[in-house]
Parts: C-alpha cells; sequence; structure tokens
C-alpha cells in the first residue's frame, strides 16, 4: 500500500511541473506587453515608453522567456510566488487569506452534499418509481438546472430580505454560511445523488441480495450493505467535488460578496496580474492533484485489484 | 454578454418582485446612529495617496490638497492664501497653522516639502499631470510658508495641485525609508475621516476626525463596503445593510435606472444626480491619410447621423443628457458659442455628395474613386453601454450609405489603438470636470492619447501653437480668448464626435441632506452631508 502510495505521489509531480508550464505559456502568449498590463493595472493614467522600460527591468520582464520561467519556478519551490502586480505585496500574502475562505465554504458545502446526496440517493432508490422518488427528481432537476446566481438572488430576496432572517452577504457570522452554502450545495447534491440512486439500483439486483433475502437477512441489514457497497462508485465523485467547487465558486462569492478565491481569480485575470494568477492555477492544480491521488488510494484500500495496475 | 443580459433579467425581476411587497425596511434603521454604509463593487485597495491603485473616493475622504477646485474656481484649503511671482514661476503657499495629520505630527511647510520631493521622484508614474515635469524644488520659507518653483510659467498648476492624487498630503510618520513610492506604513491624511479598519475585499471603516480643521463632520461613521454583484447591492439596500450608493471612478452604476426608482419609489431613498460631469464621444482619427474619416466631411456627416436623443433616452434610459459639444457649458472656458450640428440624416447625406462620396448603382455602400465609405470603430468589450450605442450607430450609418463595422476590445487594447494611431474611430470620453479641459486639451498633443485624433486636423500646428500659449498664460483674458480658439477649432474640424454628458448619481436615505458633489466625478463631500 505504501509502494502505491509513494508511486502515485511521484507521479502527480511531473504532472504539476507541466501545469505550471503550460499555465506560464499561455499567460505569456497574451498579445498585450506585460509592462504596460502592471502599469494599466496600478492605474498609472498615463503610460510612457520611457516608464514601460523602466518598469520592464523591475519586474525582469526584459529577460528571456525561458529565464524567467526558471525564475519563477526556482522560487516556487521556495514556497515564493512573487509579488502581485497591482498591489506590490507578496502573492502568498493575499492568496492564502483568500484561499481559506473558500476552503472554509468549500467544506462546509462538500458536507452538506454528501449527507443530502445519500440520504436523497437511498430514500429514491427503495421508493423507485414512486411519488417521493419522482418528486425528488423533479425538485432537482429543476434546481440544478437554475443558474446559481438566479438560485442566490432568489435566496437572498426571501431570506435576507422579505423574511430578515439572514444576512444578506459578507463573511461576518456563521449565519452567513448559510445561503452560500445551500446554492453550492443544491446545484451538486441533486447530480450526485442520482450516481447513488443508480448504483443502489443496480445493487438491489445483484445476486447476493437475492440471497440474503432467501437466507431471511433482516432488510435494515441488506439496505446497509447495498449502501456500503454502492458508496464505493461515489467515492471518487465526492473526492473530486471538492476541487471542483473550490475551483468554481466564483459566481456564488460574486453574489455573496464573499472574499475568497474566487472573486481574487477574477480580479486578477481581469487586471492580468500574473503573478497571482499563475499562483492561482497551480493551487488549484495542486488541489486537482492531491484529492484525485486521495480518491485512488481509497479505492485502491477498498478494492485492492486497483493496486495491481500500478 | 449573454450572462450580463441575464442578470439584467434577473435584476429586472427582482425588482418587479421587491416592487410589489408592502414591507420594506428601511435604509439606515431608526434606532442605531446613523452612518453610511455604501457598496462599492472594489476594494479601497492600497490607499497610498502618491499611487494609483486605491480608491479615489476613499482617498479624497482621508487625505487633502493645498487648494480646492471649486465652480467658483480655486479656493483654499491646506493652504490659507498663497502669491504667484510675476513670472509665473514661483507659487508661495502660506499654510494653515491649525491643521495636524490624523496621527497628530503638524501639518506644517517641512511636511509639504517632503510628500512633494516623495511625488516627484516616482515622477515618470505622473507624467500624465504636466506639473510634475514643471516642479523644480519645493523649499521651506519657514514653519508655515513654502514655495514652489517651476521650471516655466504653468496656469494649471493650481488645479493640478487640487487634483484627488498625487500632490495631497500623508504623514511624513507613514513615510518608509523618506520614500512613499515603494509603500507607506499607515495612511494618516489631513482629512475629514480617519481609516480605522479594513478587511480586505469585505469592508473599510473610516471614522469622523474629530480634530478636523473644518470642524467636525456631522456623520460619524462611513463604512465602504465590497458588493461586487449589482443584484446583490439591490437587495442590500432593500434590507438596509448598505444605505448609499454612487457611480464609481469608472462612471459604472452598479444599479440599473428601474432598481433605483423603485428605491426611490418605496420612500426610503432619493436619488441625486450632479451636473454634467464628462463628455463620453467618438473620437475620429484625423490623421489617417488615404481614410475617408480624414475627410472633415466625412466626419460632419457622421455627427449629423447620431441620434443623441435616442441614446439619451433609450440606452442611457435618461442617466445621461445628450451632449452637442466637446465639452458641456458648466467646464471651465467651454461657455461658448458653437454652431450645433444636429441629428439631420439628409444633411448628412448632401454633405457625403458634397463631398464626392455617392451611391453607385446597386450598391448600398458610397464610393469615391473605387474606394468604399467604410470604417472600423473600436468599443470597450465589457462596456454594455458602449456595444448599445456602437450597434445603434451602425444602423443609422447605413441608411446614410456608411458601412462601420464594429470591434470590441479590452480597454488596455483600446488605450493601445488610441496610443498608436491604430483605429478609424474608438469610443472615449473626456477626463472629467476637474481635468477639462486642460488636462484634456493638453493631451491632444500628446502621443499618449489624442495626437492621431488632432494631427490630420487642417489646421493642426495653429492648434498646437495655441495649447502651448495657453498653458503658459497668465491672463484671464487672453486665456478665455486661446481657450475659445482651440475649442472652437476641434469643433469645426469634427474629430471629437460628443454623444453624452455622465453625470455622478447617488441614491441615499431619504433623510440625508446636504448632498452635494465636487468639481470632479472621483470624490464626494461626505463631510458637509448630515441627517435630519
Amino acid at each position: 500500500m505504501y509502494k502505491y502510495m509513494i508511486k502515485r505521489f511521484l507521479i502527480s509531480i511531473p504532472l504539476l511541473l507541466i501545469i505550471s508550464f503550460l499555465t506560464f505559456v499561455l499567460i505569456h502568449l497574451s498579445p498585450l506587453d506585460p509592462a504596460e498590463v502592471v502599469l494599466q493595472a496600478q492605474g498609472v493614467p498615463v503610460i510612457t515608453e520611457e516608464l514601460m522600460v523602466q518598469t520592464k527591468q523591475e519586474l525582469g520582464l526584459d529577460q528571456p522567456f525561458l529565464i524567467r520561467y526558471l525564475a519563477w519556478f526556482a522560487s516556487c519551490l521556495q514556497l515564493d510566488f512573487g509579488d502581485s502586480y497591482v498591489t506590490g505585496q507578496p502573492v502568498w500574502s493575499l492568496l492564502a487569506p483568500a484561499f481559506l475562505n473558500t476552503v472554509k465554504l468549500t467544506m462546509v458545502s462538500a458536507l452538506l452534499i454528501i449527507v443530502l446526496s445519500i440520504v436523497l440517493g437511498v430514500v429514491c432508490a427503495l421508493r423507485e418509481g414512486k411519488m417521493t422518488d419522482k418528486t425528488v427528481r423533479g425538485i432537482s432537476f429543476f434546481v440544478t438546472a437554475m443558474p446559481s446566481y438566479a438560485l442566490a438572488a432568489i435566496l437572498i430576496w426571501l431570506f435576507s430580505v422579505k423574511l430578515d432572517l439572514l444576512p444578506t452577504s459578507g463573511m461576518n457570522s456563521l449565519s452567513s454560511y448559510i445561503l452560500p452554502v445551500i446554492v453550492i450545495a443544491v446545484s451538486y447534491a441533486g447530480l450526485y445523488f442520482r450516481i447513488i440512486r443508480s448504483s443502489m439500483l443496480n445493487n438491489l439486483n445483484e445476486n447476493y441480495v437475492m440471497y440474503g433475502r432467501a437466507c431471511g437477512l433482516p432488510e435494515h441489514k441488506i439496505t446497509k450493505t447495498i449502501l456500503r457497497n454502492s458508496l464505493q462508485v461515489a467515492v471518487s465523485v465526492f473526492c473530486m467535488a471538492v476541487p471542483i467547487i473550490l475551483g468554481s465558486t466564483v459566481v456564488v462569492e460574486n453574489m455573496f460578496a464573499w472574499p475568497g478565491l474566487g472573486s481574487l481569480s477574477v480580479k486578477s485575470i481581469l487586471s492580468r496580474d500574473f503573478p497571482m494568477i499563475q499562483a492561482y492555477v497551480l493551487v488549484l492544480a495542486t488541489a486537482f492533484v492531491l484529492f484525485n491521488t486521495v480518491s485512488d488510494m481509497i479505492n485502491a484500500a477498498i478494492n485492492p485489484k486497483l493496486r495491481e495496475g500500478l | 454578454m449573454k450572462k450580463r443580459m441575464f442578470t439584467s433579467l434577473i435584476t429586472a425581476a427582482l425588482v418587479l418582485i421587491a416592487g410589489c411587497s408592502e414591507k420594506s425596511t428601511a435604509g439606515g434603521s431608526e434606532n442605531t446612529p446613523k452612518e453610511i454604509i455604501y457598496a462599492s463593487s472594489k476594494d479601497i485597495n492600497d490607499m497610498n495617496p502618491h499611487l494609483y491603485p486605491g480608491s479615489m473616493p476613499a482617498q479624497g475622504k482621508v487625505y487633502e490638497s493645498l487648494v480646492e477646485n471649486t465652480k467658483g474656481g480655486i479656493k483654499p484649503l491646506l493652504a490659507e492664501s498663497w502669491d504667484i511671482s510675476q513670472d509665473g514661476k514661483v507659487y508661495t503657499f502660506h499654510l494653515r497653522k491649525d491643521v495636524t495629520f490624523h496621527d497628530g505630527a503638524p501639518f506644517n511647510a517641512e511636511a509639504v516639502k517632503q510628500n512633494i520631493e516623495a511625488v516627484q521622484s516616482n515622477a515618470s508614474k505622473h507624467s500624465w499631470i504636466k506639473l510634475s515635469t514643471k516642479i523644480e524644488s519645493c523649499n521651506v520659507i519657514d514653519e508655515h510658508t513654502v514655495e514652489l518653483r517651476l521650471s516655466e510659467a504653468y496656469y494649471p498648476a493650481l488645479v493640478e495641485l487640487s487634483m484627488t492624487r498625487p500632490y495631497v498630503f500623508i504623514s511624513p510618520k507613514s513615510f518608509i525609508n523618506g520614500e512613499t513610492k515603494d509603500g507607506v506604513s499607515s495612511f494618516n491624511g489631513t482629512g475629514p475621516y480617519i481609516l480605522k479598519e479594513h478587511q480586505v475585499d469585505q469592508y473599510a471603516t473610516f471614522e469622523a476626525n474629530e480634530n478636523y480643521w473644518g470642524g467636525a463632520p456631522s456623520i460619524k461613521k462611513i463604512t465602504s463596503k465590497v458588493l461586487p454583484a449589482g443584484e446583490t447591492t439591490y437587495l442590500a439596500l432593500q434590507k438596509g445593510e448598505v444605505n448609499f450608493v454612487f457611480t464609481d471612478d469608472r462612471g459604472t452604476d452598479s444599479l440599473d435606472v428601474e432598481a433605483m426608482n423603485t428605491l426611490a419609489d418605496s420612500g426610503n431613498y432619493q436619488i441625486v444626480r450632479s451636473e454634467p460631469m464628462n463628455t463620453k464621444m467618438i473620437v475620429v482619427n484625423s490623421s489617417k491619410s488615404g481614410h475617408p474619416v480624414s475627410e472633415k466631411a466625412v466626419r460632419e456627416a457622421i455627427w449629423h447621423a447620431v441620434d443623441r436623443e435616442t441614446i439619451s433616452k433609450q440606452i442611457m434610459n435618461g442617466s445621461e443628457s445628450p451632449a452637442e459639444t466637446l465639452f458641456s457649458s458648466n467646464v471651465n472656458y467651454a461657455d461658448i458659442d458653437l454652431q450645433k450640428r444636429a441629428y439631420d440624416p439628409e444633411k448628412a447625406k448632401t454633405l457625403l455628395e458634397e463631398a464626392g462620396w455617392i451611391v453607385e448603382e446597386g450598391q448600398a455602400v458610397r464610393s469615391k474613386n473605387g474606394n468604399p465609405l467604410a470604417m472600423k470603430v473600436y468599443f470597450d468589450i465589457h462596456s454594455n453601454s458602449q456595444k448599445t450605442q456602437a450597434e445603434f450607430i451602425q444602423s443609422s450609418l447605413k441608411t446614410i450609405g456608411v458601412q462601420m463595422e464594429l470591434v470590441g476590445e479590452e480597454s488596455s487594447s483600446i488605450a493601445n489603438r488610441r496610443s498608436t494611431g491604430d483605429y478609424d474611430l474608438l469610443f472615449n470620453q473626456t477626463w472629467g470636470l476637474a481635468y477639462d479641459p486642460q488636462s484634456t486639451i493638453s493631451a491632444f498633443t500628446s502621443d499618449a492619447s489624442y495626437l492621431h485624433t488632432t494631427k490630420g486636423m487642417s489646421n493642426a500646428d495653429q492648434l498646437y501653437q495655441k495649447i502651448e500659449e495657453v498653458m503658459v498664460s497668465k491672463d484671464e483674458p487672453s486665456r478665455e480668448a486661446l481657450y475659445k480658439d482651440i475649442l472652437t477649432m476641434v469643433h469645426d474640424e469634427a474629430v471629437f464626435i460628443p454623444l453624452t454628458n455622465g453625470s455622478v448619481t447617488i441614491v441615499a436615505p431619504a433623510d440625508l441632506q446636504d448632498i452635494t458633489f465636487k468639481q470632479t466625478q472621483f470624490e464626494l463631500p461626505f463631510e458637509r452631508m448630515s441627517f435630519k
């Protein structure tokens, strides 16, 4: 098992290298002069040739592309992502708090998604074709199809303005979490409970279920076994949900004025704050690789056959 | 674009739903002490007043300049009075004696000298403000007297000293290594409000400066809350979590007109609009030789083909008024008689016919010597209103036989086109009240701005000569005459085609009084406001 973990970990390193290089290339493919972009992002009203040359020197933009990449990569290894072009502050000092805020939101949402998906999936599978199943699936279809900013606006209007129960936005207290978490959770849970439902249904027709029934096992024990087997499918889905949510909270953060990674990334992209964008992509890529590895490991732990493949 | 359209739809739906409801919470609740909480789409950012990333409305509350630009001209602020030498090169300022920075440090001649030198040591970033290229030295005469020596006479010196940045004053204790260009350690100005707390991307609170030399402000606390989405801003206003919004530094309103009207109809809010602050326009590249836009007749025809009334009423929902000249008449020196070019497609057609642009048999587009009358207009891809206006003008021009292609680009690439001259027409706006006319006009000669726009004018050399003269002019009558000539010349040559006049809009609690504006779209005088 440990051997497998080490192998899996080693494979992810070149992957991150490739991602970081691609990000660097893609950003520098932009037809705009980075020095000009920096000065515009800093709000300098009129940009002169002289100022451009000076800025290029200051930021080391007069160096060849590969040298810049290597310099950037070397400092990344020391966890130094450089300074933001716009504010001049270290990237890490801006990214870390935003990252934590988004992680908090993501974790609470992921928890709710898992609980909702399992409960709804099991209920629907056991009541297959009945009214409950149809209603849940109908509503989930509707809610999943709705753009999250529309759902967010309706919820804010109902719970904050009309009923005056919750704050409209911000990150001030625990109650601030409720609406954004609901918006994120319903759209994902609406998809994931179907996976649990269908895998439960598949398992229901397996021989071991018939055998268990024939042996007179109590129905709740059979259901438990089916659920455990069905969850195996869901493990990787749930694991990957975490980085996916991390990278897709933009709309929700925007609507709820949540000071997280989504808002920060959009701001950085619009102002072409290259060091910020690079760090953001690297952080997200790491999260994806990490959770992918974790989900593979969990699956490998459950099913030893998978370990042989590597 | 699609997303934005959908967003507007959602807001419209919310306005409808909320409009139908009876219960509505007030802006500024009754029990708590009255404060202003304004929504802003962006964080206040770095408050260093000698650099440009910070929010100007926030900086305007904390920092002050030597003099103030008002409707009635330049008035004293941190300087009680000033003398200008006969040759216009030496300005001597007599400072107020009762001013301290928020950290208790005295505001004196030494502080002025240090601040001005800190700005000058980073002069390349301030090249837009011509004064920065003319300051030779700043000398302390005594504790409360300071002199500014210029390399040559420069009449807009006082106007440029009055601007939100960079010639404003931060406590010398906030300097790092005697400089401000690489950051400052705290944000202590002399202004009516003190920055108390700043949570990045969440909010910033400002408290009244009880020792303010102009008297403690009536409103004791102002919070700037970051709300990126207009829908949330609208709902937060309904709930009373924020109670104030205004047109931001970039001239965009986070709420659309319907949303504002619904809020005002509820009785909890009022809408206050400033007089025109700037002019939105189409800039024509007159120096593009051989291209139709280098012909005056073509430029005039485009001017006559634009229906400004419809743009103002239908596209801008009445929030902006039609503009007939480059500067509205409330701009200094701009209240002059210029011949109005009304919306008149027939006149436009006649002008084109006379210039030899004719419609060939079976063709929709006019041509001359085989060249079609076609051009490209560049607009900011992120501006909904520019796109709609461009489409509208495109269809108007089609009816007079002019083909206009629309190209939406990032604002930075539009700025790049403007400075390299790689455009036919592009959407732009004047710099705004405090900067008009002098900064916009001096930009006529700058290749980073409007050089390509003005270079193709038949009398360009004469124009540049007059611009040079007006900047060093020493008496008011000759200045007025020069400005009149300059404005008449660019008007006659039709190189700036005006569209609408933008203004600052405020949505404020109904019981807030004394809401006024400054001579700039970038600041609001919160210290003069009070609750009933």
